[in-house]
């Protein structure tokens, strides 16, 4: 199996996907080389999720292999299936999120090996203590559990940041390494750097039509989680800030996407893959830490990042949050899309919507599954969206009617084209 | 009056302050503010959290800090009168063991009352129930730090799954398990924590271990009710559970306990003088039909009769045993004993005795072939995978979840969609070309795939066959779940689909047994329990 995960990142490499622009081939030739390299690697990567704090970990030479990026690597070799019947067969529940299903079923079937230690969060997902908890017993992986307060104060900063000392501390037990505190400064530094020209890229990205898939927003999720911090992925955000001025402006619909995205599923992939008509702009789970970290005070600054998240504490936060997005990108319209055993994000969305419709803002719910296409019903999820993108596009004629009428009704004649391209 | 729901709320504080408080534990019929107010994939319990608390008189709900309930209510809080009132408190009982009945320890995330009822109902003792419902408190009084005595106490509760220290479950439940005869593990749909545990349990728990899904409301009594019960049959087997039966006297059936026992011993007697053969009847209402047996004392089959169930189970039982009879040219009288088994089986009210499908699918199969280990019964309504001792004994079985997805109602769904009768579809499917997958794992959804393959003008034998594998994957899952091993049978209706059977047998790598009627086998061993009864 992981011959073939080196031959697919050779791959990538040599023989990018057309259609979509060089950043996002790019950044995935650098994911796909990532995970195929730590997987090779056993004694090289820590097991965690994607909000564990790779800059310690990187600190140490080691990787950070999140399980939703191992989860979602498998789907894309269409192992998913098997993995979550496999978990279930033991007696994971099936409600329980696909992403750790996936992960528990690969582990406990011996089909991946296993590293020598790991890290999680108590952040927003509870399936992660449990997952963890289960395969340190049965496979003998053991972890570090980060207990993230739910509030925003300065004891809770003290709190988480003790702990990632500590577990800093038990990472140079474990590795036989030093903790080098210079090497995560500079780390965060280098964080800084690349959060603010990620936003840059954002705002060029609702201006301009810079083709990607589904899948390259998941990528970009994963290495703003995985790979932040490095110069190799600042300097590959900083190419693409270049390289999509080269691209011409872009003038249909502009979508935030709340949380995860179906990479596999047709329909969606029909309208958002390399789209002139709608374009992902950004996705709240790529940008889920907006501030600045104070690097003079490493570990107070990660704990900061990690309980300020967009996906710690309240749904009002959260809410707050993505208005604040909404402010600097001005998306058309939102999209969340409900993964199946996501009881946070399914929790939340009724929320969202109501905060968004104050805000006057359209907001979509679909429901599905990240990964296991058994769980999301393309004809559902069809019907919503094309009703949804119809509204957009009847909301807009409507201003343009409106707007045409004082303009000697310019607007109004384009109409009909419109329709016919839409007919197509 | 305040609500609460977590053992872990310190309901304690309140009650000195002279608030009232109370668990919250939703009893709705009805999720009409959940239907608005929340998404549809979130667990029942949560819904009828909401829907209790907006119905009923709560001021609040327990899920912040006392000081601010200082400022929300206006009342103070005293910690001397807190410190007397603790001191006062008794700890209450956790553990309860009983010689004389079963001892059932229950496990795993919060289990309403109706688990305990069903229990009781049985004969059988709740040992102790470890769930967020069933723990007495410890109460520790620290005169000179109160709350930290308090707090300390509370935090010392039996861990619940989503605590960092929950480590530490494992040797406590090790101990307690130690002392009952059996663990029910009750999980909540949508609450995930504690199916790792199961998982977990499973694999070195040296009890039997009942896993029990519900989804906290009332829609799916029924078959919690045929799980719990098939358990404790499988806990007491022969007579001794016949004895506790007759001393508990729960059953349904004619007459009184007294009449019923009295009965029994005129049809024994009758056996042993020889007054003539001795016969007795097993019926089965299923969901789909209602099936009878009639045997004789030397284990032969006299007569059967499958009828269709209607939409009144107990007059379609009348219909079987009426034709049953007839077919066997015997009166009513001529039986010496009636066990009833099925969905049904409570509603029979000619029968003497009720016992679950699950026990008599596992008699069944081991009259019908001795060598049958593992028996998958698809029916109308459920499926469900046993497995057997070399007695026929059944020793672990696991039910598919309330929904239809992998069962034959769900093949009739299909058919009808495919427009062939239900005998057809495997018939059909058999002569398949080209290999199609349904993806949907629910039945709804399968049947809208199902009409998009057709709008793809894909050919109905590709499209029975994707089905056949459908519900062949379902059942696999099953199977895997209480262990493979051979020899494998078939009951239940489905098995006379011979798409669903290949379909089967080529996913398990394996032979399934069928008999000439699968759909007897349940009602076949209601007779053998009833014979044994006799003996």
């Amino acid at each position: 199996m992981l011959l073939g995960f080196k031959l697919n990142k050779l791959r990538t490499k040599l023989f990018p996907k057309k259609g979509i622009s060089k950043g996002y081939q790019k950044l995935e030739a650098m994911m796909m080389s990532f995970v195929a390299d730590s997987l090779g690697r056993p004694d090289g990567y820590v097991w965690g999720n994607i909000f564990s704090p790779c800059e310690i970990i990187g600190g140490f030479g080691l990787n950070t292999l999140s399980i939703e990026c191992l989860s979602c690597y498998f789907s894309g070799y269409h192992l998913e299936d098997f993995f979550i019947d496999y978990a279930q067969n033991t007696g994971i529940a099936p409600t329980l999120c696909s992403y750790h299903k996936t992960f528990v079923g690969a582990i406990d079937s011996g089909a991946v090996p296993v590293p020598e230690y790991a890290v999680t969060t108590s952040l927003s997902c509870d399936g992660n203590l449990n997952t963890f908890r289960y395969l340190e017993r049965k496979k003998g992986v053991p972890f570090t559990f980060l207990d993230v307060p739910y509030r925003d104060d300065e004891a809770s900063v003290e709190y988480l940041a003790e702990q990632l000392k500590e577990f800093a501390a038990e990472l140079e037990r474990r590795f036989g390494k030093t903790f080098d505190e210079e090497k995560l400064r500079q780390a965060i530094r280098i964080e800084n750097e690349t959060r603010r020209e990620l936003m840059r890229f954002f705002k060029l990205q609702s201006e301009r039509y810079y083709p990607g898939e589904l899948i390259s927003h998941l990528y970009m999720m994963m290495g703003m989680h995985l790979l932040i911090g490095t110069q190799e992925f600042l300097d590959l955000i900083r190419f693409m800030i270049k390289d999509i001025e080269n691209y011409p402006k872009f003038d249909g619909k502009k979508i935030l996407w709340i949380h995860l995205l179906p990479f596999y599923q047709e329909t969606l992939q029909s309208y958002f893959n390399a789209s002139r008509k709608y374009q992902i702009i950004a996705s709240d789970i790529i940008i889920d830490s907006m501030e600045e970290m104070d690097e003079t005070k490493p570990f107070h600054a990660l704990a900061k990042k990690i309980i300020r998240n967009l996906y710690n504490g309240s749904y009002s936060h959260k809410a707050d949050m993505v208005g604040k997005l909404e402010d600097r990108l001005h998306p058309d319209a939102v999209i969340q899309f409900c993964h199946w055993g996501c009881k946070q994000s399914s929790g939340g969305s009724i929320l969202l919507k109501e905060k968004l419709q104050e805000m006057d803002i359209p907001m979509l719910i679909l429901d599905g599954d990240g990964i296991d296409r058994r769980n999301s019903h393309d004809g559902q999820i069809k019907t919503r969206l094309e009703a949804f993108l119809e509204m957009l596009e009847a909301g807009e004629e409507t201003e343009e009617k409106w707007l045409g009428s004082e303009n000697n009704g310019a607007a109004d004649r384009r109409l009909p084209e419109e329709e016919q391209e839409k007919a197509c | 009056m305040l609500g609460y729901i977590c053992k872990y709320a310190p309901v304690e504080v309140f009650e000195p302050m002279g608030v009232q408080t109370e668990r919250i534990e939703p009893d709705v019929t009805n999720f009409n503010q959940a239907e608005i107010r929340m998404h549809p994939n979130i667990c029942s319990f949560a819904k009828g959290v909401l829907e209790e608390v907006m119905s009923g008189e709560y001021e609040g709900v327990i899920l912040t800090m006392i000081h601010e309930y200082e400022t929300f209510s206006g009342k103070t809080f005293d910690e001397k009168k807190f410190c007397e009132y603790l001191k006062g408190k008794e700890e209450e009982q956790q553990y309860a063991l009983k010689s004389s009945a079963l001892n059932i320890g229950i496990i795993g995330a919060r289990a309403n009352e109706s688990i305990k009822k069903i229990l009781e109902e049985n004969g059988a003792n709740v040992a102790f129930d470890l769930t967020c419902t069933g723990l007495g408190r410890k109460i520790l009084v620290d005169e000179a730090d109160v709350m930290t005595g308090y707090a300390r106490g509370l935090l010392g509760q039996f861990p619940c799954m989503r605590m960092e220290q929950a480590a530490n479950r494992d040797e406590l439940i090790r101990r307690s398990a130690g002392s009952v005869d059996g663990i029910i593990y009750h999980t909540v749909q949508f609450c995930d924590n504690y199916a790792y545990e199961y998982a977990w349990l499973k694999e070195w728990l040296d009890r039997p271990l009942l896993l029990l899904e519900t989804d906290y409301t009332r829609q799916s009594g029924g078959q919690v009710r045929t799980r719990i019960e098939a358990f404790l049959e499988s806990l007491s087997s022969g007579r001794d559970r016949a004895q506790r039966r007759a001393e508990t006297g729960n059953r349904t059936g004619t007459g009184s306990r007294a009449g019923r026992a009295e009965k029994l011993r005129d049809a024994a007697e009758r056996g042993k003088k020889g007054d003539g053969p001795m016969y007795v009847m097993g019926i089965d209402s299923g969901s789909t039909s209602t099936n009878a047996v009639i045997m004789d004392q030397d284990r032969k089959i006299k007569a059967f009769s499958v009828v269709r169930t209607g939409a009144k189970s107990g007059v379609s039982a009348e219909r079987a045993l009426n034709d049953v009879l007839e077919k066997a040219g015997l009166t009513r009288e001529d039986i010496s004993w009636i066990v009833s088994t099925g969905y049904g089986r409570v509603s029979i009210e000619f029968a003497d005795e009720n016992v679950t499908e699950i026990s008599c699918h596992g008699k069944g199969a081991h009259y019908f072939n001795p060598e049958i280990r593992t028996i998958l019964d698809i029916g109308g309504q459920d499926s469900k995978a046993i497995r057997l001792n070399e007695n026929g004994e059944v020793k672990d079985f696991v039910m598919n979840d309330k929904c239809a997805a992998g069962t034959g109602r769900f093949l009739e769904m299909i058919a009808r969609t495919l427009e062939v009768s239900l005998d057809e579809l495997g018939a059909i499917a058999l002569t398949s070309q080209d290999k199609i997958e349904i993806t949907s794992m629910c039945s709804v959804f399968a049947e809208s795939e199902v009409i998009s393959l057709i709008a793809n003008n894909k050919e109905k034998a590709d499209i029975a066959d994707g089905v056949c594998h459908a519900i062949a994957n379902k059942a696999s899952g099953l199977l895997r779940r209480v262990g493979m091993e051979p020899e494998f049978m078939m009951t239940g209706g489905v098995a006379k689909n011979p798409g669903v059977v290949r379909a089967v047998e080529e996913k398990i790598g394996s032979k399934l047994y069928i008999c000439e009627e699968p759909e007897i086998v349940g009602a076949a061993g209601a007779a053998v329990y009833a014979l044994e009864k006799m003996s």
